[in-house]
């Protein structure tokens, strides 16, 4: 089976559940979203399926095989990429060394290819001036540049972890053509972990909903926006 | 925070049973490890305490237990005083040696990498080495004193009996920053600090401020401990830097911020050394053990912290 | 427009390394005694490369004496009991010390920051008093003499012979600094997590990056050895052989080949003055050196030139560019 499965992954630290159980899949030409108050659990589950983390116990199927004990740069190589809550530039790289890495270790090309490769990538998502240091990107690029980091894994499922905070109305649209774009083009299974429910609700086709670790609910958004558990999952959080 | 827990006793019931044991076999061996382990704890607790609260390792520390050793000695020669009567003055020295150290270096390193921070207090372990080197040579100072080598002799066992000052000054040091940590307003703002220096800065504690105090008495305290040890030990430039590594390695083993486990590590490192020591032959290898202890209680540490 | 970026900066390494190589032969003609700061020059650059090469990963190693030490043993040790001739006991070394680096790495390379730091330290003393006590091997401590030097001693050969190990060295950097190499160890320097996310095989990478470069301080050891006809557990495994060459890399500028080369250069001929005015406690300006850069240009030297190089292009092509705009 394509894609990314979950069977019962549950990851605790300490006395805390942070993923309890989750049962969650992405295939290839989907766009899921992942919600829910903050600290729900979702950029830990995305770490547990990009092999940041190894869960207590659950497994982690990509492909039909069993990856749950691959390590996070195995993963990447496989076809599974992700971008950062928290912004991480490799500052001592510039713009195009950024994205190049992904096709150099996770697609193993030669550094020449690589380059060529980033610098393909960067045109495609309109990001120019290839040899600037990360410090020298506006906050639209810096964005732009952590989708390309994640894309150069040549990704067959893509996890974006709030990479419109921060943004303007304008920026946000120009985000949103960009990864419906990138979906239709490259056929890849994307997971939006957004607090917008308005680009929720614009990009998806169904969402999960995850509250204190546990997934409540799943289906479209206009179906889960009504689910009462749902709604007071909201309004009992911190929203 | 239960592994964490279960780690404790199992280290602390490990101690009790290497003691026991020594014990049987060889007495003079446990009062000797008993002793050393006096001495390690009270270098090890003040690097306990910046490492808890400042977040920096000093790897100045033993050196800077160092120039308070010969900063006593100095003392003592120079007004032909007891150099116990040099304790108080030294103590007051080091710690304006610790404020203006660690404002002059350290605080600007104190935000920025770990890498560099690192690179910085070695290369201040360089400087006070060196320099003690070039003003006092490297020949070794002694000064004899006649309560030192006092002993006692309970059943058939015959030991010094001063060397148990360092267990004291052990408990006495342990005491004191409990007291210090737990009971003072300046104690209680550290361990805010030490928690989450971002959060105390907003409730409006002076962060830069309590990081210099911290750092001072540690610094001070090492000038008590500095003072003890040149009345017992010979004393030469390089004498501080195997305490630095002592002392982390103690401080690994009991778990950053936790300074009652030091005492508890401290006695697993005592007692093991004065055990090889007491086997023929051991003593030219007893250094290789104390090494292999080091790394390996650093292997543990870091293995049951990775996640965290 | 990149070809305007790319042309100056292609020059000045070209530039940079035809002075090196005259500034590398004038020795030859200039006499035994620049002969011998040389060669003292080239060891403590050697060391110093090495330890950049390891810290673009962002490890940090107190270990150089101790490989440096074990090395100049494995060749005492080769030379003695397996025949090595004396110019293969420098590869002898890089093998056996980095075999032994391999070995070591694989489990002390999870640790990281002060722990990875603290590790190394302790590791060179536990390579010390091995050799120190293992007396129906080395000697104990009065160490053990080399059966016959590399071409007996001739200052000129052993001169040429560091050269050349020299520039292998200098090439195994460049080699670092331009393949893939450089940007595993850079992206895991800066970000691990990300580093991994892209594919980085971190463990490994690093793994490589201890072996080499503990192989190089092996060698360099070797060499040690071969120039002084004998290795002691004091002298070989003397912490200086860890102070300056990290003294000279800050001083010169982390991360690249050339810092330590111009540190090496620096400190090593300044540190010969010094020995002659203050004998007893010169390693002092080594220490105020690391702590002065630390402090107030964690860059080196050539990170202050290079920023203002780069400072005055991007003036020169912003400007170009504000004239197209």
């Amino acid at each position: 089976m394509k894609g990314l499965q979950t069977e019962a992954l549950t990851i605790r630290f300490g006395g805390l559940t942070a993923v309890d159980g989750v049962d969650f899949s992405l295939t290839p030409g989907e766009i899921v979203g992942i919600i829910g108050p903050n600290g729900a659990g979702k950029t830990t589950l995305i770490n547990l399926l990009a092999g940041i983390y190894a869960p207590t116990s659950g497994r982690v199927v990509f492909d039909g095989e069993d990856i749950t004990a691959v390590p996070a740069h195995r993963r990447a190589a496989l076809g599974i990429g992700r971008t950062f809550q928290l912004i991480h530039p490799l500052e001592d790289l510039t713009l195009v060394e950024n994205v190049m890495t992904g096709f150099l270790f996770a697609g193993r090309r030669s550094l020449r290819a690589a380059r060529e490769a980033a610098a393909a990538l960067c045109r495609d998502l309109g990001l120019g001036g290839l040899n600037r240091s990360t410090g020298e990107l506006n906050i639209l690029e810096t964005k732009k540049m952590e989708i390309a980091k994640a894309l150069a894994v040549e990704p067959s499922v893509l996890f974006l972890d709030e990479v419109m905070a921060g943004l303007n109305s304008t920026e946000t649209l120009d985000v949103i053509r960009m990864v419906r774009e990138i979906a239709a083009h490259r056929n890849l299974g994307i997971g939006v972990v957004e607090h917008v429910m308005g680009v929720i609700k614009e990009l998806t086709e169904r969402v999960v909903v995850l509250d204190g670790g546990r997934l409540i609910a799943a289906g479209p958004y206009s179906e889960v926006s009504q689910d009462p558990r749902v709604v007071s999952a909201y309004l009992g959080g911190s929203v | 925070m239960t592994g964490f827990k279960r780690l404790q006793v199992a280290l602390s019931v490990a101690a009790g049973i290497a003691v026991v044991a020594l014990f049987l076999w060889r007495p003079t061996a446990v009062v000797y490890g008993l002793q050393r382990a006096g001495l390690y704890a009270s270098i090890a607790l003040p690097m306990a305490l910046v490492l808890g609260i400042v977040h920096i390792v000093n790897l100045a520390h033993g050196e800077m237990m160092m120039v308070a050793a010969y900063l006593s000695y100095a003392a003592a020669r120079a007004l032909g005083i007891d150099p116990l009567l040099a304790l108080v003055p030294t103590t007051i020295v080091m710690f304006i040696v610790g404020i203006v150290l660690y404002r002059l270096t350290i605080s600007r390193t104190v935000d920025g990498p770990e890498l560099n921070q690192l690179i910085l207090t070695f290369g201040i372990a360089m400087v006070l080495g060196q320099a003690v080197n070039m003003i006092a040579t490297s020949q070794p100072r002694k000064i004899s004193l006649d309560y030192v080598s006092a002993s006692a002799t309970v059943g058939d066992v015959s030991f010094g009996v001063y060397d148990f000052v360092f267990v004291a000054l052990a408990a006495a040091s342990l005491a004191g920053l409990y007291l210090f940590l737990k009971k003072t307003r300046l104690g209680q703002a550290a361990t805010a600090v030490g928690q989450n220096p971002r959060g105390a800065r907003i409730v409006g504690i002076d962060v830069q401020r309590t990081y210099t105090i911290v750092f001072a008495i540690s610094a001070a305290l090492l000038g008590i401990v500095g003072t003890f040890f040149m009345t017992k030990f010979s004393i030469f430039p390089t004498v501080g830097g195997s305490y630095t590594m002592r002392s982390f390695s103690l401080v690994a083993m009991a778990g950053i911020g936790n300074l009652p486990m030091i005492v508890v590590s401290s006695v697993i490192l005592g007692v093991s050394e004065a055990a090889i020591q007491a086997v023929p032959h051991g003593g030219g290898w007893s250094p290789l053990v104390f090494f292999g202890l080091i790394i390996l209680a650093i292997m543990i540490r870091s293995f049951r912290g990775g996640r965290a | 427009m990149s070809s305007i970026e790319q042309r100056p900066r292609r020059r000045a390494p070209w530039v940079f390394a035809a002075l090196a190589a005259l500034l590398a032969f004038l020795p030859l003609v200039a006499g035994p005694y620049p002969q011998t700061i040389a060669r003292s020059v080239l060891t403590y650059m050697m060391l110093a490369i090495s330890w950049d090469m390891l810290i673009r990963s962002g490890q940090l190693s107190f270990g150089i004496a101790g490989f440096f030490g074990l090395g100049g043993y494995a060749a005492a040790i080769g030379a003695t009991y397996l025949g090595v001739p004396p110019v293969l006991t420098l590869v002898f070394a890089a093998v056996v010390v980095g075999v032994v680096a391999l070995l070591i790495g694989a489990v002390v390379l999870r640790l990281r920051g002060m722990y990875f730091a603290i590790v190394t330290l302790a590791l060179a003393e536990i390579f010390r008093i091995v050799m120190h006590n293992w007396s129906s091997l080395t000697g104990g401590p009065n160490g053990m003499l080399l059966p016959r030097s590399a071409f007996d001693g001739n200052s000129v050969a052993t001169y040429l012979m560091m050269l050349v190990l020299a520039a292998v060295v200098i090439g195994v950097s460049e080699w670092f600094r331009h393949s893939r190499i450089h940007f595993a160890l850079t992206a895991i320097r800066d970000n691990e997590t990300v580093a991994a996310s892209a594919g980085v095989n971190i463990y490994a990478y690093l793994l490589t990056a201890f072996a080499i470069t503990s192989g190089i301080q092996g060698a360099v050891g070797a060499s040690y050895a071969q120039l002084f006809g004998f290795v002691t557990p004091e002298s070989s495994f003397n912490v200086n052989y860890t102070l300056i060459p990290l003294a000279m890399t800050l001083l010169g500028g982390m991360y690249g080949t050339w810092g330590p080369v111009v540190g090496a250069v620096l400190l090593g001929v300044v540190g010969e003055y010094l020995k002659l005015f203050i004998p007893y406690g010169h390693l002092l300006v080594y220490g105020v050196i690391i702590v002065l850069v630390i402090l107030f240009m964690p860059r080196g030297i050539v990170g202050l030139v290079r920023g203002h190089l780069e400072r005055s292009r991007r003036t020169t092509t912003a400007s170009e560019k504000g004239g197209a705009a």
